[in-house]
This record gives structure tokens, C-alpha cells and sequence, in this order.
């Protein structure tokens, strides 16, 4: 899997970059504007990531270019202006997703990820981890071809952790990402405990393996 | 007071002076040229009546015809002298008139004569005009003059008060409309008078140089917030990876976690004043319409098993309401609220939401406030410092409430905080 980093900031490329290689995908990255033009141009990315505001110019060019090459490569667009009008020109563009800054790098992996499932596998929606498979198109989860009955938060947690697997994930990154807005809340109670435990359990029950590890003070982490 | 009711208030008490002391001046320079008049045409009369009996030669008996022309004329008085000299000379005199059955004033002239060797007084009188009535007369003239003196300088005082002042009170108008935080800056026209060109130009200056500051420092906090994004991403982004590493201690990943809080309540509050300015810039002005219920309804509903789990009892109620807004403001201002609710609940307390008549009453348990709840609406005021709370989430509710022009009202009330809003 290619993926394009068009980002401005160094430190930034350089942490989304770490952490996405971790995923086993393979990373270029442009700096600004001309380089980005030039790479989508020469090259295919599965993915692409785009800062809207670069030295050179604005993000929405390259998706303007995209378009008028006709390439369907997968955009998400990171901003640190969080402006809807952004959002709305961003995806009649074509970008498939929208990530505000700051994120958290287990946030923009499931991104990434699920743009790229989108991409590629057409047809193909299901996703395995040993004796889990995950149907994406009815949203079902099956252990040892068993069906297993997960609540919309619980499957969702599921997907965040596949797509992080081997990578410890902290409690704040999971809290924002099942809950958006409302995590702000979830800080009062230990929310995301509750669904941790009711995940595993009802994975285990189905007779799979506990992947689910506890990190002591920092959050959980998938891995087998 | 007004300033020209002052000016006018001056100008009516010395137009009354004047014409109440007029009518005494006129009165006695009227009656003096009228006596004048007078006793020159009884000089005139004394004249020729003398003149004439000196040349009458058919007076048969001289002291017989006299007596028949005083007792016989009605002016004209003469009789025989009684030895005294009377000089000539002139006075004013009351008569009796018989027909009106009053005294009558009149102007005589009197002197000794001699008439063909006898000495004789003859005295001619002539009617003066009524010293009553021409007081009368005098103060009716006067009367009319100050009433229609009094009634014009009114008329003439409202229409220049509406038309030399107008320019006045149309900066004046437009100063109280004036609004810092509106994009509208402040149009004032051009009067060609000197005063009036010279206070727009300051004020305009002024209120320019207001608005330039305040754009400024607006510009300056989105620009401040937008910059911040990018180095707390790098942040987290090492944060992230550095949670990767299998060497880490115990105590070193409760310190990486305590910097991820840090971090993660940093990029709140950026988001929030972020949202603040967004708010003040109007960038919020699409409307639609929506129905606030079923949006109330799913934030209760993401809310109450997060409630539950710390024992907090939600009670929901809606009515129906189809309300034409901006879809974002309504989220955020029922979500900040929702959330301000359970926040400040205690374990085992109760929240109570209820929409009715177009009102939202968000009642929850608790210990009453310390502050005002002027100072709860202001930006960055904690009662207690909570990690979790940026202090901006009543700011901006409040502001959504100015924006949209909604009331916003709270009150503390058998142990519960009340918050209102009238849609």
C-alpha cells in the first residue's frame, strides 16, 4: 500500500509517517504544493493525506489536478482550519474524508484504512484477523464462523483496534473517535472500560482469543 | 432639556418682559400725543369762537346771548368773570354724562377774555378717549402680540430643531445603533455645516479606529488558534509513538497519558475559542429549518447511558418545534448545555430537561454558585478547576444565544441549577 503525505510540517510527516509504516504501508512525502503535483502526477497512491494550507498554495489545487487526471486515488484532507466551507469544496472535490488538526495517529490509521478498503477492495468487503472476520458491508462480526452480536459502539471499537493492531491505542484517542464531541464528557466517567470489557467478553465467549491487552496508564492495544 | 428648548426658554422670558413693559410706555405716549392733539385743536377752537364774537355786530344783548350759548352748547362754556385773572391754560377734567350714566374724561382749555369790554371765563372742553379702554385696547394688542410671538417661536423651534439638527440626531441615531462586533461600519453624510461636518469626522475616526483594534485582535485570536493546531498535532503524533516503545516504565506511561490530557484539553480550548471567533464572524448564517425535539432526543439518548454509569437520572420531555436556525449553532448550544448539566451533577443526582412553549429548561442537581450568573456567561470562569472544563462552553452558549437572539436565563432553585432558553 502507497501512501502520500502532503504536509508542510517535518515533525508531523515525520510521526504519521513512523506510525503508518508500523501498518506496513509505504510512505512518500511531499512539502509542498509543486512536489505534490509532480508525484501524483508520475506516480499511484492508494491513499493520499493533504494539509489544505501549504507554502505554496492551497491543498484544493491538487484536488482540483486529481480530478482533471482523472485518478482515483483516496484523499483525506487534514486542516488545521476546521472550516466547513473547506470541508464542503474538499469533498465536491472528490477527497474522500476529513481529518482536523490536532488528530490522534490511531485516529488517522483507521482513516487510512477505511479509505483504502473503500478503494481497493471492491467486492471484497470483509476484514480477518486469525479467527475473526469482520464483514464491513453488513456490519456483522463472525468468530470461528459464528456469528457475534455486538452492539454499534463495540463494533466500531473493534474496527479502531484492527486498524491499529500490534500498536498500543490510548484511552483519549478511543473515547474521540467513538464518540466525537461527547468525549469531552467521557472524561468524568471510565467509559470506555465498560465497552473494553464487553468486547472482549463477548469475543472470548465466542470462543476467540482475548487479543485485547490492557496497557498499564496509557490504554489497550490488539495483538495477538 | 433640550438645547434649543434652553435658548428658547430665554428668548420667551425677554419678549415677555418687553411687551409687558411695552404696554405702560404706550399707553403713556399714546394718551400724551392724543394731548397734544387735543390742545391744539382747542387752542384752535378758543381761537376762532373768540374771533368770531369780536366781529359779531347783531348781538343784541351781549350777556343774554352768552348765557343761551353756554347753557345751549354742549363744549363750549363762558361766564362772566368774577374779578379773579384766570390765566390761560390747559386740563384734563371728568365729565358727567347724563345719556351713559358715567363720568366721561375730557381736555379743557380755560381762560379770562374780554368780550367787548367784559371780562368773561370761557372754558372749551373736548372728549378724550376712556382711559379704561385704552388700557383695554393696548393689552389685547399686546396679549395677541405675545401669543402669536410665543406660537411662532415654537413652530419655528421644532422645525429648526428637525432641520438644522437633524445631521445632530442622525449621528446621534446611528452612534446608539453602533455595534462593535457588526461587520457594518458607521456611515455619517456630509452637512456642509462646519460643526456638524467636524463631529462626524471625529466620531467616524474614532469608531474607525475602534473597529480596526477589535478586527485586529479577532484576526489575531483565530490566527493564534489556527497556528496552535499544527504544533499540538506534532505533539500528540510523538505522544502516539512514543507509547509505542516496550521499554517504558510504569511511572513513565502515567506521565505520557497526563501529557496526552494536557495536550488533548489545550486542543479543546483552541477548538473552542476557534469556534468563539467563528461565531463573532458570522460564519454561521445559513438557516434551515429544523426540528429541535428530535435533535434534543438523540443527544439525550447518546447521553443517558454516560449518565448512567455514574447513577445520574435523566428526565426528558419535548414538544415539537419546527425552528428556521443555523443546523451547527442549535448542536452546539443544546450539547454544551446537555453536557454543562451532567457535568456539574454529582454521583446519584438528576438532570431534568424539558421543551415547551418554544422554552428549555435544563434543571440539574447541585450545590448552589458562588459567582453571579452574569460572570458564569463570561469566558474562562471556573468554579472549581476541573481538567475537563474549558470554561468556554457557557461563553459560547451564550453567544449563540446573543447571535440568534434567543433569552437565555438561569436561576438556583430548591437545590436545582435552572438553565432557559427561549427559542
Amino acid at each position: 500500500m502507497k501512501i502520500l503525505i502532503i504536509e508542510d510540517e517535518k515533525e508531523l510527516v515525520k510521526g504519521m509517517a513512523q506510525y503508518l509504516r508500523q501498518e506496513s504501508y509505504v510512505c512518500e512525502v511531499a512539502y509542498n504544493v509543486r512536489e505534490a503535483k509532480e508525484k501524483i502526477l508520475l506516480f499511484e497512491y492508494d491513499c493520499i493525506l493533504l494539509d489544505i494550507s501549504l507554502p505554496d498554495g492551497n491543498g484544493l489545487q491538487i484536488l482540483e489536478e486529481l480530478k482533471a487526471a482523472n485518478k482515483s486515488d483516496g484523499v483525506i484532507m487534514i486542516t488545521a482550519k476546521n472550516s466547513l466551507d473547506d470541508r464542503v469544496k474538499g469533498l465536491n472535490l472528490g477527497a474522500d474524508d476529513y481529518l482536523s488538526k490536532p488528530f490522534y495517529l490511531p485516529e488517522l490509521s483507521a482513516r487510512v484504512s477505511a479509505v483504502i478498503r473503500r478503494k481497493k477492495f471492491d467486492g471484497n468487503t470483509k476484514l480477518v484477523f486469525r479467527e475473526i472476520t469482520v464483514d464491513l458491508l453488513g456490519k456483522t462480526v463472525m468468530v470461528n464462523n459464528q456469528f457475534v452480536e455486538l452492539t454499534r459502539k463495540e463494533y466500531n471499537l473493534l474496527i479502531f483496534l484492527l486498524s491499529n493492531k500490534n500498536r498500543v491505542v490510548s484511552k483519549n484517542a478511543i473515547a474521540e473517535h467513538l464518540s466525537g464531541d461527547d468525549a469531552e464528557l467521557l472524561d468524568k466517567f471510565d467509559f470506555i472500560y465498560s465497552h473494553i470489557k464487553n468486547l472482549k467478553k463477548k469475543l472470548t465467549e465466542a470462543g476467540a482469543e482475548d487479543y485485547v491487552k490492557t496497557i498499564y496508564g496509557l490504554g489497550y492495544k490488539f495483538a495477538a | 432639556m433640550r438645547l434649543l428648548q434652553r435658548s428658547l426658554r430665554t428668548l420667551l422670558l425677554y419678549s415677555l418682559i418687553l411687551v409687558v413693559l411695552s404696554i405702560p410706555v404706550s399707553l403713556f405716549s399714546i394718551r400724551e400725543i392724543l394731548n397734544e392733539e387735543v390742545d391744539e385743536n382747542l387752542d384752535l377752537h378758543a381761537d376762532q369762537f373768540l374771533s368770531h364774537i369780536k366781529k359779531f355786530t347783531y348781538l343784541d344783548d351781549l350777556e343774554t346771548d352768552l348765557e343761551v350759548l353756554d347753557q345751549l352748547s354742549y363744549n363750549i362754556h363762558i361766564r362772566p368773570s368774577d374779578g379773579r385773572l384766570i390765566p390761560e391754560h390747559f386740563e384734563t377734567i371728568s365729565v358727567y354724562d347724563s345719556a351713559e350714566h358715567e363720568y366721561r374724561p375730557f381736555r379743557q382749555w380755560s381762560s379770562g377774555v374780554d368780550i367787548k369790554g367784559k371780562s368773561y371765563i370761557l372754558s372749551i372742553q373736548m372728549s378724550l378717549v376712556d382711559n379704561d379702554q385704552l388700557v383695554l385696547v393696548i393689552s389685547v394688542v399686546q396679549t395677541v402680540l405675545i401669543v402669536l410671538l410665543v406660537a411662532g417661536l415654537l413652530f419655528l423651534n421644532r422645525s429648526l430643531s428637525r432641520k438644522i439638527w437633524k445631521p445632530f440626531y442622525d449621528t446621534l441615531t446611528q452612534l446608539k445603533a453602533y455595534e462593535l462586533d457588526k461587520s457594518k461600519p458607521i456611515e455619517l453624510e456630509v452637512t456642509n455645516i462646519v460643526e456638524f461636518d467636524d463631529l462626524n469626522k471625529t466620531v467616524s475616526l474614532l469608531t474607525d479606529r475602534n473597529r480596526k483594534v477589535f478586527l485586529q485582535q479577532k484576526e489575531f485570536i483565530e490566527n493564534a488558534s489556527h497556528e496552535l493546531q499544527t504544533p499540538l498535532a506534532i505533539f500528540l503524533a510523538k505522544l502516539d509513538l512514543l507509547m509505542q516503545s516496550p521499554t517504558l516504565s510504569e511511572a513513565d506511561s502515567i506521565t505520557l497519558m497526563e501529557l496526552e490530557d494536557t495536550a488533548k484539553r489545550m486542543s479543546r480550548l483552541n477548538k473552542n475559542l476557534l469556534l468563539l471567533s467563528k461565531i463573532d464572524n458570522e460564519q454561521f448564517v445559513e438557516k434551515e429549518e429544523i426540528e429541535i425535539s428530535t435533535l434534543m432526543h438523540e443527544l439525550f439518548n447518546n447521553l443517558r447511558p454516560v449518565a448512567g454509569l455514574e447513577g445520574i437520572t435523566i428526565a426528558f420531555q419535548a414538544e415539537e418545534l419546527v425552528l428556521l436556525c443555523s443546523k451547527p449553532l442549535i448542536e452546539i448550544l443544546l450539547t454544551n448545555l446537555f453536557h454543562n448539566a451532567i457535568r456539574h451533577t454529582t454521583s446519584n443526582g438528576r438532570v431534568i430537561i424539558s421543551f415547551k412553549e418554544r422554552i428549555l429548561t435544563i434543571s440539574n442537581s447541585g450545590q448552589p454558585i458562588q459567582m453571579t450568573p452574569e460572570k458564569m456567561f463570561e469566558r474562562f470562569s471556573k468554579e472549581n478547576t476541573s481538567i475537563n472544563s474549558t470554561g468556554l462552553g457557557l461563553a459560547i452558549v451564550k453567544k449563540i444565544c446573543d447571535t440568534c437572539q434567543y433569552a437565555l436565563n438561569y436561576r438556583y432553585e430548591e437545590g436545582m441549577h435552572h438553565f432557559t432558553v427561549k427559542f
